[in-house]
């Protein structure tokens, strides 16, 4: 339960009211207080490891991760200090060293460019700590959506988590410990062999890239800045918000929108990577009727939609009114339901309707 | 997903179990001597484990293997005290049949352990290897009062009988008939006992938060993961003394309420893991375990559970979650076990050591037992004293004994014509101590003034003809096999540790190189989640502080 007394903490020396359960983090952040962080995911249960997030708290001898630690009354919090920027200075530098190179294609993900900005804005040396890499990428993944260039893992596990607590999907999960650490299916497979379901959460929280989303890919040398244009997934009626982005006019990905109010960052494989259709040759670009020879010849909306009320009218004065069934997509939304069984109840006075969802 | 017939009857039999998945992972570990793709798919679906985690959790230990020759290959200790025995020889000598390393197995007062199937076999090489009993502890010259090892060379102390009859389980009875458990909370605070894990929290304190906290049921786990380098004295009170364990584990149970009791052993002890599997019977059947324990409406289960080779599974977070079958990272802290410990419930965590003590505390009084102390100290620390010394073995030491007693008075100091370059503090932990600075006395407060710590209280001793930057290298590369992976600071800073040490990797300049490895070692003390991060570059801070000429050697040698 919230107390109804207030309470305090002094967060680099203003003080900050807070309510019960909340951390330092989500403290920091709503006073718009940055506090860098590669491990962190705000949908995700705190985890804790990248340490980046440290600050010091009065009474506390080594600084605490902001991001696990709950704040209590009278805490006093720096989130900063000469030190402080220190330690995140060669955390980021070890980070940078097990990498081979930081800088990644932004198509590649939502959050690719996460470790790149934080070793850009510390100046971090990536040439300083160098030894082993870490990471081994799967390159034998054939899959068409996901590349798994785990070279640029750096284990934050994001991927791992948004899996099993945002999907529920439970694929993938960590083989061996420490340096030697993989992201792995079970049986170290490939995701088509997982129970995978190719919705590309993990693509969009990874912070390096490591995980990316190979359809955009395939538009990484394509000339034109990415634009971002908020929309919504055509697919279903949940409604998730989505980003798609294009280069030159032309859509090249979609990523999911955090802030979307249905879907808050989700999408499903369809809304995710099945965008190819928009701009596929024989997708549809104007109504098709059949002439007098039985071939499809292109016309305009009005003649198509007059030849289907002729059908209907036919089929009714044929076979009555129990010969029409009326199934709504399950791309359309509730209003769009409503409407559809209007149009067959009242048009045609048969309560035969159904949604192709039900199934 | 449906269960073959020859794995369903271990599931069944296991699944309803606490802490079941170590249990039945070795259930078939040891029917078919490795974990096999079926079994591990059956595993997942009659424990209702999602397939890739339990794979993943089983990749996290050392032991678990997963395919032929599996368990029956024999596993070489490769720690640093048979580093210095030449395990790499023996190593090498059994290749043949498949030998692989494995971290410190815990048996450094009588080198070298191999481990081949079910058997623990010691010997330094091939035709000496032989299944020997744990040595058993020497007296101290001076005859010092001692607690835990007081009556441990009792003969047929490990037998219930044996146990009864040199006044075993009488504080129990006494307790039972006597005392309220607030009363045992009382008692436990004043003796001023702590955590011989090397923690040294209060075990009064801890035991009263686990009393006092909301949820039930309450768990009392005895952590016998002892799987620090250069320790091996739980190891001794098991094998001599396990009832005494099992004992201070009833009491625990009393005072704090608790139900149910795990002891967590570590893999490498097959051995102990039988005997207590004994201990435990016997008791049972005493009727000290089970229900109406005494008489009364007094209910304790004690469940025996073997871990897998992990070394991080001896800090307490990692082991809750081991035990609880998840992948063994350490938790973030707070909240703290004795609120949210096995299955989220409140849990003490105590030592071996802990426990053992507290039978005697409880019998002879809190006084009593502080005044084994020297000077303002209280009670006693076991010293498991291995490396290049006379007489290694575990020594009950009374807090506070000067290091130099320990070392030449009772243990014979260093080999003839050698002299004692470097000890280590906390197994490995601790780092290395050297100079003026072994002219310490062994208590908190004097070995933290030198900037290190007593942790679990074993000592490896380096004499002169030793060189401490190839022991600091095998020290760091054990932390780095050990790291669980999770944090960044330790995962990655025990690896480039380790590779500078090796001169695999680092500058050749020794101003570059001295700044790398301290700012590694700053931060990876500063801001690692547990403590084998905050821990590890004590190796290398200590071995700056002491050896700064050997240092320079190493990195200035042409490669």
């Amino acid at each position: 339960m919230v107390s109804s007394q207030s309470s305090n903490i002094t967060l680099d020396g203003e003080p900050v009211s807070f309510s019960a359960g909340e951390t330092l983090y989500e403290i920091a952040k709503r006073q718009e207080t940055i506090i860098p962080t590669l491990c962190y995911d705000p949908r995700l249960e705190a985890f804790g490891s990248c340490r980046l997030c440290m600050v010091e708290v009065d009474g506390i001898r080594n600084p605490v991760a902001s991001c696990t630690t709950k704040a209590s009354d009278g805490m006093v919090v720096r989130t900063t200090s000469p030190a402080i920027e220190k330690h995140r200075k060669v955390l980021l530098e070890m980070v940078a060293s097990e990498n081979p190179d930081i800088a990644v294609d932004p198509l590649r993900g939502y959050a690719s460019q996460e470790l790149g900005t934080l070793v850009d804005d510390y100046r971090a040396d990536t040439g300083r700590f160098k030894g082993r890499q870490s990471g081994q990428s799967f390159q034998d993944d054939d899959n068409p959506f996901i590349l798994r260039d785990y070279d640029r893992c750096i284990s934050c596990y994001r991927c791992v988590r948004v899996c099993a607590e945002q999907e529920g999907d439970y694929a993938i999960n960590i083989r061996n410990r420490g340096f030697n650490t993989q992201i792995t299916t079970e049986f170290s497979g490939t995701l088509k062999d997982s129970s995978c379901t190719f919705c590309g959460q993990c693509v969009q929280t990874c912070p390096t890239g490591a995980l990316a989303d190979k359809k955009a890919m395939r538009a990484e040398n394509d000339p034109g800045e990415i634009k971002k244009t908020r929309s919504v997934c055509p697919y279903c009626g949940v409604g998730c918000s989505v980003d798609l982005l294009s280069k030159d006019d032309r859509l090249v990905g979609v990523q999911p929108a955090m802030d979307g109010p249905a879907n808050q960052g989700a999408l499903c494989i369809k809304g995710q990577f099945a965008f190819d259709f928009v701009q596929h040759n024989d997708r549809l670009g104007s109504p098709l009727i059949r002439n007098e020879a039985g071939e499809l010849e292109k016309t305009s909306w009005e003649i198509a939609l007059d030849r289907a009320a002729d059908g209907f009218r036919e089929a009714m004065k044929t076979h009555g009114r129990q010969s029409i069934y009326g199934v709504a997509s399950g791309r359309t939304p509730s209003e769009a339901d409503y409407m559809m069984q209007k149009f067959i109840r009242a048009g045609f006075g048969t309560n035969q309707i159904d949604n192709c969802s039900r199934a | 997903m449906k269960i073959s017939a020859n794995n369903e009857s271990i599931i069944d039999q296991w699944k309803e179990e606490p802490a079941a998945l170590l249990g039945v992972l070795h259930a078939f570990h040891d029917r078919d001597g490795y974990l096999s793709e079926a079994v591990i798919r059956d595993v997942a679906s009659g424990l209702k484990i999602p397939l890739a985690e339990l794979y993943g959790t089983i990749t996290f230990y050392h032991h678990f293997s997963q395919s032929p020759p599996g368990q029956s290959a024999p596993r070489v200790c490769t720690g640093p005290v048979c580093c210095l025995n030449g395990s790499a020889q023996l190593l090498n000598a059994l290749k043949d049949q498949g030998a692989t390393a494995m971290a410190c197995a815990g048996r450094c007062d009588d080198p070298i352990p191999v481990l081949k199937g079910h058997h623990a076999l010691r010997g330094t090489d091939n035709a000496s290897l032989e299944e020997k009993a744990t040595p058993l502890p020497a007296r101290n010259p001076g005859n010092i009062e001692e607690c835990i090892f007081a009556n441990i060379r009792i003969p047929n102390r490990a037998k219930f009988e044996g146990y009864r009859d040199s006044g075993g389980y009488l504080a129990v009875d006494k307790m039972l008939n006597e005392m309220s458990p607030s009363q045992v909370l009382e008692l436990m605070t004043q003796s001023k006992l702590a955590g011989r894990g090397g923690a040294g929290f209060p075990t009064g304190v801890k035991w009263k938060a686990v009393a006092e906290a909301p949820g039930n049921p309450k768990s009392i786990v005895c952590n016998a993961d002892e799987g620090e380098p250069g320790c091996f004295k739980d190891r001794a009170i098991l094998d001599y003394d396990p009832h005494a364990v099992i004992e201070g584990m009833i009491i625990a149970a009393y005072a704090t309420g608790a139900a149910q009791g795990f002891i967590y052993l570590r893999y490498e002890y097959p051995q102990s893991f039988a005997l207590l599997e004994e201990a435990i019977r016997e008791a049972s059947e005493a009727h000290y375990l089970g229900d109406g324990i005494g008489g009364k409406e007094f209910r304790f289960t004690l469940h025996l559970r073997r871990g897998a080779g992990a070394y991080i599974c001896g800090e307490e977070g990692s082991l809750l979650n081991s035990l609880e079958g998840k992948h063994p990272f350490p938790r973030n802290r707070p909240p703290f076990p004795v609120t949210h410990g096995f299955n989220n419930l409140p849990t003490a965590v105590n030592n071996v050591e802990t426990l053992a003590a507290v039978p005697q505390i409880l019998a002879k009084g809190p006084e009593w037992y502080q005044s084994l102390g020297l000077n303002e100290h209280a009670g006693t620390k076991l010293i498991s004293l291995s490396g290049d010394i006379e007489k290694p073995g575990n020594y009950e030491i009374p807090i506070g004994l000067p290091l130099r007693t320990l070392l030449y008075d009772w243990a014979g100091g260093p080999k003839a014509g050698r002299s004692i370059q470097a000890v280590t503090m906390a197994g490995l932990s601790g780092g290395y101590l050297a100079g003026d600075d072994l002219e310490i006395t062994l208590d908190d407060p004097c070995i933290r003034s030198k900037g290190s710590f007593p942790g679990a209280g074993g000592i490896i001793v380096y004499d002169d003809s030793r060189n401490m930057v190839e022991a600091a290298h095998e020290a760091m590369a054990f932390f780095a096999e050990e790291s669980c992976g999770k944090c960044f600071p330790c995962r990655i800073g025990t690896e480039r540790l380790t590779e500078r040490l090796a001169r695999d990797a680092g500058p050749t300049s020794i101003t570059d190189w001295n700044a790398e490895v301290d700012d590694i070692g700053t931060t990876m003390m500063a801001t690692s989640a547990c403590g084998l991060g905050m821990a590890a570059p004590n190796i290398t801070k200590s071995l700056a502080k002491y050896f700064p000429d050997q240092v320079t050697k190493h990195v200035q040698k042409s490669p």
